[in-house]
């Protein structure tokens, strides 16, 4: 292979490339998931019913009565091909919800994905950080009391659910403490619960990473030859070892981001996080196809770019990595 | 330092977005609800708590007292009615504002009550207005000019045009100034009154509204975009405007500067949080964080109330001496001391005006054309009379319903009688079965019918919304087994599916339940009409709507509500279409010495701009 195909430039391009395709391949398989579930979003689970003439009506307004036309209606006007074409009236048009009648699917995610994001990213930020920190603290010195300590925390952090964790999390800092609100959002104060529940699985698997990285790392011959020259213990884990430990962790950080952003729906119910991953559910379970359809697009197309993005980080790290 | 890249990347990321999501200042009132409203536009709204909301931001003809649920006056400062009580005359009053400091004129309630008649708005309620003159007849030529349209379409416009006359023609709405409102019904009404308060009878802001309005041209329907009810775009008369509404995250009313009765707007802002948890709600209720509760979970009711139970048992002296002096209990318990541990004050169960039921399939077949037993009514007064409702309550539900026998609440309605139903008897049930010809003719412990076929296994029919039915289907169950020697089983059901199959008639006994929409018992009682919408139970009997009919042309009131009552009686004497079990409750937390003005009235229509807390000057 020449040098060209492996530029970061042409690695950008490529994958953009992809995007439509993968995106495409994500829409269509959700489509028919979505379609094939039983129920008619527009009739209320409780309370009267709209007569029937107006439900077929409606049917037909939202083009439920039609999936072929539904499926390449709602992919033209979503792309912005439609409005390319002239044939709709704004690009990216992910629809009206049809179980929220004051509420567009953009306007449901611009409300929402803010929120998730905010929580996934401080959630990421507190894994790394603990992770890194038990993880070094065990590596340094493996089979030590501390090593197993942070080892069985992270045991515990990978296996309980966090419904069971974020509980514990709200009644021993919010309900006993006092220290935090116990659920909603908007600022510092309301973050940090969520977010640290959200981060412990994530940090237990990070502080592992790192264990094994430093572990080994620390025996390696250029670790024992910066050790002979007299650089103190602390310099050389941080300098030496530390960093090539990390490579690992950062290939992990690009899927774990994309899970913590996508996955918070249990944290956001414990903490009432006014997050995308809520209405997410809410709209499969009530058959809300446009929602459904509009978040699947979003996230499928923000996965492709986080996936990028870390494969971009990782060459700037370590420009050997082709 | 490369390490650190990412982790500096992600930093600034976040303190971004934290920095565009700044706290809003704190509200005079702080309710939790435990879903976001889907709408506020009055007309398409149908939840409880939508409707709540909407009375204090919309604001209808007359007002509905909260406290005691009389009509008092709203937009409309007088009214007269007409001697043969088919004509109302309203009087708006001149200082009803909307919003925006436009004044509240007759037409914009004609424009509402278009858009609810139309069959394009999909309105849940529009049944709600055929009793006035002339608009059944034009919903009906709307939604046949609309069906005909798609099949020989011409111009939307012009279809559009002929529809605006032919309301304005036609239907019994008059506007003879801005500020006289006469409607005509066609039959008297004798609850009217109670549904222009209703919130679904509220004006909107035409100007506003048709911005957001056009005329699909394929279809000739008119399609209105939802968007007008967002702050900064609505314009209300109420007591309030939202200024903030964030999807299933909060909503804040500010008080309306134009509204005129705004000195009676006790909370001047009102943030209203959306906690779909109920865990979470209560423990944030707990911190302080809120002054009401809107709807407990069912998680906690139980073991929250019988705390209640233990503070009042301690103070039943001062709680009785002071009803005795004829107090509102919430004052009373206001000013008893703190509760001591495993006690508290701030639940409190009030039975709501809803009924819990189950339904028996009364068609002539089951889907699949096999004879429906339940087509019979001695079959079904025996599977009511089978049921022991005391026992459920204590055993099952667990929240000191009260035991329904019919489905009016009793005390929900004003001069309404207390009508009383088959209670629990299970010797006479048995009799009923045998009646209709099931006896256990070979002894195995199941009846059968004269051809020795046995009665066909029932098919209970609940939703897994909750586990209430779930539990309810099976104490029933068991009590049929035994008491009635049939063979039953439960069948539990994802709440869509379980609608549907409802819809369709797959089942043999299946939950219900209802909640009122308007003070009147009909209400209720139209519910069994053959062919309502909501008359699950395919329950068709032309005596029982000939008595409803006859009941509805009665003009003087109290003969008017003796025959409903008889008609309830024979109902749930001779036709049990349905087995009622309990008028719901609905459980508020809330505390009494922190705030005041929740309204004890059965139907529950709480005025959230009469709340307001203690100690505060307003």
């Amino acid at each position: 292979m020449n040098a060209a195909p492996n530029s970061v430039a042409s690695l950008i391009a490529r994958r953009l490339l992809q995007l439509p395709f993968i995106v495409m391949a994500v829409y269509t398989l959700t489509f028919m998931l979505a379609w094939s579930v039983p129920g008619n979003p527009l009739e209320n689970p409780e309370g009267r019913r709209p007569p029937a003439e107006i439900v077929e009506a409606m049917k037909k307004q939202y083009k439920l009565d039609d999936p072929v036309g539904f499926y390449f209606d709602y992919l033209g006007k979503a792309s912005g091909v439609s409005w390319a074409l002239g044939w709709h009236d704004r690009p990216f048009d992910l629809g009206p919800s049809l179980k929220q009648p004051d509420w567009s699917v953009n306007e449901i995610i611009a409300t929402g994905l803010p929120v998730s994001m905010t929580l996934g990213l401080s959630a990421m930020i507190l894994a790394v950080l603990i992770g890194i920190t038990a993880g070094v603290v065990g590596g340094l010195r493996p089979g030590s009391p501390l090593d197993a300590l942070t080892q069985v925390l992270a045991i515990i952090g990978i296996s309980l659910p966090s419904f069971v964790i974020g509980s514990a999390i709200l009644m021993l800092f919010a309900v006993k403490l006092g220290a935090f609100p116990v659920g909603g959002w908007g600022g510092l104060r309301y973050i940090a619960l969520p977010a640290l529940t959200l981060s412990l699985p994530f940090a237990a698997y990070i502080s592992r990473l790192i264990r094994f990285g430093m572990i080994e790392e620390m025996g390696a011959d250029h670790i024992r030859t910066a050790r002979a020259k007299g650089l103190p213990r602390w310099k050389v884990a941080y300098k030496h070892a530390l960093k090539n430990a990390f490579l690992p962790v950062l290939s992990y950080l690009g899927p774990a981001t994309a899970v913590a952003l996508t996955g918070s729906f249990v944290v956001e119910k414990v903490f009432a996080v006014p997050g995308i991953g809520q209405n997410f559910v809410d709209g499969v379970l009530g058959k809300d196809i446009t929602l459904v359809m509009g978040v699947v697009l979003v996230y499928a197309t923000l996965m492709v770019v986080f996936n990028l993005a870390v494969d971009v980080l990782y060459r700037f790290i370590d420009p050997r990595i082709g | 330092m490369r390490v650190l890249a990412p982790v500096l990347l992600l930093i600034l990321a976040l303190l971004a977005s934290i920095s565009l999501d700044a706290p809003l200042p704190p509200a005079d009132l702080v309710l939790i609800e435990r879903s976001d409203c889907y709408t506020l536009d009055p007309q398409r709204m149908s939840y409880q708590h939508e409707l709540r909301r909407a009375r204090v931001i919309y604001e209808t003809l007359v007002n509905l007292r909260a406290s005691d649920c009389a009509i008092v006056p709203g937009v409309a400062e007088r009214w007269e009615v007409s001697p043969d009580a088919k004509t109302y005359t309203f009087h708006l009053r001149h200082d009803a504002r909307w919003s925006n400091g436009d004044s509240v004129t007759s037409s914009d309630f004609t424009y509402a009550w278009r858009r609810a008649i139309l069959p394009d708005t999909a309105a849940d309620y529009s049944a709600l207005y055929f009793s006035i003159r002339g608009a059944r007849g034009f919903y009906d030529r709307r939604t046949e000019a609309l069906k005909q349209f798609v099949t020989r379409p011409k111009d939307a416009q012009e279809l559009w045009r002929t529809t605006a006359s032919d309301f304005a023609t036609t239907v019994g709405i008059e506007t003879p100034d801005a500020h006289t409102l006469i409607v005509h019904l066609d039959v008297p009404l004798a609850y009217f009154l109670d549904l222009c308060a209703f919130p679904c009878f509220a004006p909107v802001h035409p100007p506003t509204v048709e911005q957001f309005v056009t005329i699909d041209p394929t279809t000739a329907r008119i399609v209105q975009r939802h968007d007008w009810t967002k702050p900064g775009k609505i314009v209300t008369n109420g007591a309030y405007v939202p200024t903030v509404w964030r999807y299933k995250r909060d909503m804040r009313l500010e008080a309306n500067p134009y509204y005129w009765d705004r000195a009676g707007v006790l909370a001047k802002t009102v943030e209203c949080r959306t906690i779909e948890n109920p865990n979470t709600g209560v423990l944030s209720f707990q911190s302080g964080a809120a002054d009401w509760l809107t709807d407990l979970g069912p998680e906690y009711k139980t073991e929250m109330l019988a705390q209640r139970k233990a503070y009042l048992a301690r103070f039943s002296e001062e709680m009785n001496a002071g009803l005795a002096r004829g107090e509102l209990s919430d004052e009373i318990v206001a000013q008893l001391p703190v509760p001591g541990p495993g006690e508290r004050r701030d639940v409190r169960a009030f039975d709501a005006f809803g009924t819990d039921f189950f339904s028996f399939n009364c068609r002539p077949t089951l889907a699949g054309g096999k004879p429906n037993p339940f087509h019979d009514a001695r079959v079904r007064r025996a599977f009511a009379l089978a049921v022991n409702k005391d026992e459920l309550i204590e055993r099952v539900t667990r929240l000191g319903e009260r035991v329904a026998s019919t489905l009016v609440p009793p005390g929900s309605i004003p001069d309404y009688p207390v009508v009383t139903g088959l209670g629990f008897d299970t010797a006479r049930a048995r009799d009923e079965l045998a009646a209709a010809g099931f006896v256990d003719r070979d002894g195995d412990g199941i009846v059968e019918d004269a051809s020795g076929a046995r009665f066909p296994t029932v098919d209970i029919l609940y939703s897994t919304a909750s586990p209430r039915y779930q539990n309810l289907a099976l104490a029933m169950r068991d009590m049929w087994k035994r008491e009635l020697r049939v063979d039953a089983e439960c069948r539990g059901k994802d709440s869509k599916l379980y609608k549907e199959d409802l819809k369709k008639g797959y089942f043999m006994i299946a939950r219900g339940g209802w909640y009122g929409d308007y003070g009147d018992p009909t209400t209720w009682l139209e519910l069994q009409r053959t062919g309502d919408g909501n008359n699950d139970r395919g329950y068709s009997n032309a005596a029982y709507d000939a008595r409803l009919d006859a009941a509805r042309a009665e003009t003087d009131p109290t003969v008017r509500l003796a025959k409903l009552a008889e008609v309830e009686r024979w109902l749930f004497t001779e036709e049990m279409p349905l087995i009622p079990l309990c008028n719901y409750v609905t459980v508020y937390m809330y505390d009494p010495s922190r705030l005041r003005g929740i309204g004890e009235h059965p139907r529950l229509e709480q005025d959230i701009s009469a709340l307001r807390r203690r100690g505060v000057k307003p």
